[in-house]
C-alpha cells in the first residue's frame, strides 16, 4: 500500500514533467524568452515598451514572433534556471530586464550564443554586459538635470537628501556622481547607506532631524519599494521629494527629472528587431543611454509643499497625478 | 525532444551544484541538530572569494580548495562562538551571518560580473583537453557530477572514520560522548566547519557557473537546505541502503526539478513560490511521511 503510494506519486511528478516539457515550442515563430528580475512597475514599464518597440519595428506577434515572459521574483537562483530554460527551448533572442535578469540570461546564453538584449541597467561596462552577442539600453540616471531641477525650484535649499542600498551597484554609482557633481550646484549632501529595507524608515528620521532641505531618490529597489511611507513622513515634516522617474512622481514625489522605463523598452525593442530581423548581430549594436530625459511634475504635491514651478519648467514639464 | 534533454540537464546541473549546499545542511541539521544559519552568508562567501580571485586571473580550479578553506574559517567562526562564547546556536549563526554579509560585500566591492574571457572550471584547458569535443551543458553536467560524487563519496567514508562517528553521536546522545571522554563542542565545531566549507565551495560552483556573484544571492538559501535535506532523507526514510549523503543529493535535484516545472507550466510568475510549496507537500504526503499514518491504514 505505502509502495504504491510512492510510486504513484513518483508517475505523476514523472508525467508532469514530461508533459510540460514536451508542450513548449513546437512551432516555426521565433521565440523572445524575456526575464524580468522582479515585479516591479517600472520593470513592467520597460517589458510593455519592449513589446511595443518590437510591433512598432513592423514586427506580428504570433507571425514573426512569440514572447515568453518569466519573472524571477527577485530570486537570483530562480533567474538562473529561468535562463537556462530559454536556452534548452532554443530561443531565437533573449530580454533581461535589470542587470541580474541580464548577467543570467548572458551566463546562459554563453553555449549556444544566443543574442541577448538587456534593459533597465545602469552600467553596462561593470556589469560585463558591453562585450560578446549582448546588446541594450541603460538606464542611468541624469543626476545633472536632477540637481539642476531642484535648484530651480528650491533656489535657497542647501542641503539634499539621499538614502540607498549599499549592496546595490546601480546605487553606489549614482551616489558617487552625485557626490561629484553637487558642489556645481551649490548643494551639499546628506547620505545615509542602508543594508536593508527595514532600515530606510530609520534613516528618514535621521535625514529630517539632520534639517536637510529635500530628498532626492535614485532608482534604488529598496528605497522605492516603501516610498509610500518614507512620503508619509516628510510630508508631515514638509521636506519635498523628488523622485527619479515617472512612477514615484506618480506616487507623491514632487518632481522629477528622469526616465521613462517604457521609452527605454521601446529603444530596447526596436534594437532587437533588428536582431531578429537580421539586418545587424547584437554584437554590432553597442549599448544605448537615452538621451533625452523627461520632467515629471506632480502639481497637487508641489502645491502641499508651497513650491511653485518656475515659468520654463512648467513649459516643458509633463503633469502627473497621484495614482 | 533536443530541448528537452537539455531542459533535464539543466535542472541536473542545478541540482548537483546546490546539493554541495545541501550536504552542508545535512550535517548541521540533520546530524548535529544544529540549526545552522550561516549558510546564507558563508555561500555568497564562497562566491565572492571565487568572482575576485577569477577576474584576478587566479587558476579556476585553484579556487575549491581556496573557498573551501575560507568556508572552513566561516564554520570555525560560527562554532566558536557558539562553544566557546556560549551563545545559542542560532544566535551564533545569525552573528556569523550578518558580519558576512558585510565581509562579502568588502571582498567583492560591490556585485562582481567575471567576464567571458576568463576561464572557468568548465572551460578551462584540463577540462577541456577531456571533455572538449562536448558543448558548454554537457560539459557543465560532467564536472558538476564528478564534484557532486567526490564530496559525497568523502562524506561517506568520514562518517565512517572514529571522528565520524563522533558527530554523529553528538546529534544522536551528547552525554555519550562524554562519557566517552571527548570534547563534543570540538566536535560541533569540527561539523560547522565541514558543512561551512561545503556550503562555501557550492557558491563557488555557482560563481563559476553563473560567471557572477551578487550580495542577496545568500538569502533563503538555508531554507532551500532544509527543504532539500527534508526532502530527501523522508523519501528514502525506509529504505536504509541508501545513504543520508544519496538522499540529499536527490532531494536537491528534485527541488530544482520543481522550480523548473513550475517555471515550464508557464503559470502567473508571482505564483512560482505557492506552486513549489504545493509540490513539496505532495512529496512530503505522498512520500509517506507519517509513520503512523500508514500503520493505521495497514
Amino acid at each position: 500500500m505505502k509502495n504504491m503510494k510512492k510510486i504513484t506519486c513518483i508517475c505523476l511528478i514523472l508525467t508532469a514533467i514530461v508533459l510540460t516539457f514536451t508542450g513548449c515550442n513546437n512551432n516555426e515563430v521565433p521565440v523572445i524568452g524575456i526575464l524580468q528580475y522582479g515585479e516591479h512597475a517600472s520593470l513592467d514599464n520597460c517589458r510593455e515598451g519592449f513589446i511595443q518597440g518590437l510591433l512598432d519595428s513592423g514586427l506580428e506577434e504570433g507571425k514573426d514572433f512569440n514572447i515568453d515572459y518569466q519573472n524571477a521574483g527577485f530570486d537570483d537562483a530562480i533567474a538562473t534556471q529561468i535562463a537556462q530554460t530559454f536556452s534548452s527551448k532554443n530561443v531565437a533572442l533573449m530580454c533581461g530586464i535589470a542587470t541580474p535578469a541580464a548577467t543570467a540570461c548572458f551566463a546562459a546564453a554563453e553555449d549556444k550564443d544566443i543574442p541577448v538584449v538587456f534593459t533597465a541597467v545602469t552600467d553596462p561596462v561593470i556589469a560585463k554586459l558591453d562585450k560578446g552577442n549582448i546588446t541594450g539600453t541603460s538606464d542611468k540616471l541624469p543626476v545633472d538635470a536632477q540637481l539642476d531641477l531642484i535648484r530651480r525650484i528650491q533656489p535657497n535649499a542647501d542641503t539634499i537628501g539621499i538614502i540607498y542600498t549599499t549592496s546595490e551597484p546601480n546605487s553606489v554609482s549614482a551616489i558617487a556622481e552625485y557626490q561629484e557633481k553637487a558642489p556645481a550646484y551649490n548643494f551639499s549632501l546628506e547620505v545615509i547607506g542602508v543594508s536593508q529595507q527595514s532600515e530606510v524608515t530609520l534613516a528618514v528620521d535621521r535625514l529630517i532631524a539632520k534639517g536637510v532641505d529635500c530628498f532626492s531618490n535614485l532608482t534604488d529597489n529598496n528605497v522605492v519599494g516603501v516610498l509610500p511611507s518614507i512620503l508619509e513622513k516628510t510630508n508631515e515634516a514638509g521636506i519635498p521629494v523628488y523622485g527619479s522617474e515617472v512612477e514615484q512622481v506618480k506616487l507623491g514625489c514632487v518632481a522629477a527629472a528622469g526616465i521613462d522605463y517604457y521609452e527605454l523598452g521601446k529603444q530596447t525593442g526596436a534594437m532587437a528587431a533588428k536582431i531578429l530581423k537580421g539586418e545587424k548581430k547584437a554584437s554590432e549594436i553597442p549599448y544605448e543611454t537615452i538621451s533625452e530625459y523627461g520632467i515629471y511634475v506632480n502639481k497637487d504635491a508641489l502645491a502641499k509643499m508651497g513650491l511653485t514651478l518656475p515659468e520654463d519648467i512648467a513649459q516643458k514639464a509633463i503633469e502627473v497625478k497621484n495614482e | 525532444m533536443g530541448g528537452f534533454l537539455e531542459l533535464v540537464t539543466g535542472t541536473l546541473i542545478q541540482g548537483m551544484i546546490y546539493a554541495l549546499l545541501s550536504y552542508g545542511v545535512y550535517i548541521t541539521y540533520k546530524i548535529l541538530d544544529f540549526p545552522d544559519l550561516t549558510v546564507d552568508g558563508s555561500f555568497p562567501l564562497g562566491a565572492a572569494i571565487t568572482a575576485v580571485l577569477l577576474t584576478n586571473n587566479v587558476n579556476p580550479y585553484l579556487t575549491l580548495p581556496i573557498t573551501l578553506a575560507i568556508g572552513a574559517i566561516a564554520g570555525l567562526a560560527t562554532g566558536l562562538i557558539h562553544v566557546k562564547l556560549g551563545i545559542r546556536d542560532l544566535l551564533a549563526g545569525i552573528i556569523t551571518m550578518t558580519a558576512l554579509f558585510s565581509i562579502n560585500l568588502q571582498i567583492a566591492g560591490s556585485n562582481l560580473v567575471v567576464p567571458r574571457s576568463v576561464d572557468t572550471i568548465f572551460t578551462g584547458a584540463p577540462t577541456m583537453a577531456l571533455l572538449g569535443k562536448m558543448p558548454l551543458i554537457y560539459r557543465k553536467l560532467v564536472v558538476t557530477f564528478i564534484i557532486a560524487i567526490v564530496f559525497k563519496l568523502l562524506l561517506d567514508l568520514y562518517f565512517k572514520t572514529k571522528n565520524g562517528l563522533l558527530l554523529r553521536a553528538v546529534g544522536d546522545n551528547s552525554v555519550l560522548v562524554t562519557t566517552l571522554a571527548k570534547d563534543k563542542g570540538v566536535i560541533k565545531i569540527i561539523g560547522l566547519v565541514i558543512s561551512n566549507a561545503l556550503v562555501a565551495l557550492s557558491g563557488c560552483i555557482v560563481c563559476h557557473e553563473q560567471r557572477s556573484f551578487s550580495s542577496t544571492m545568500g538569502t533563503g538559501q538555508v531554507v532551500f537546505g532544509l527543504a532539500t535535506v527534508i526532502i530527501g532523507t523522508t523519501l528514502f526514510k525506509n529504505y536504509d541502503f541508501v545513504k543520508g549523503t544519496t538522499a540529499v543529493l536527490i532531494g536537491s535535484i528534485l527541488y530544482k526539478a520543481c522550480i523548473q516545472v513550475a517555471i515550464s507550466l508557464g503559470l502567473p510568475a508571482n505564483l512560482l513560490k505557492l506552486i513549489m510549496a504545493v509540490l513539496f507537500l505532495a512529496i512530503l504526503v505522498f512520500g509517506s511521511y507519517q509513520k503512523g499514518a500508514v500503520k493505521d491504514n495497514a
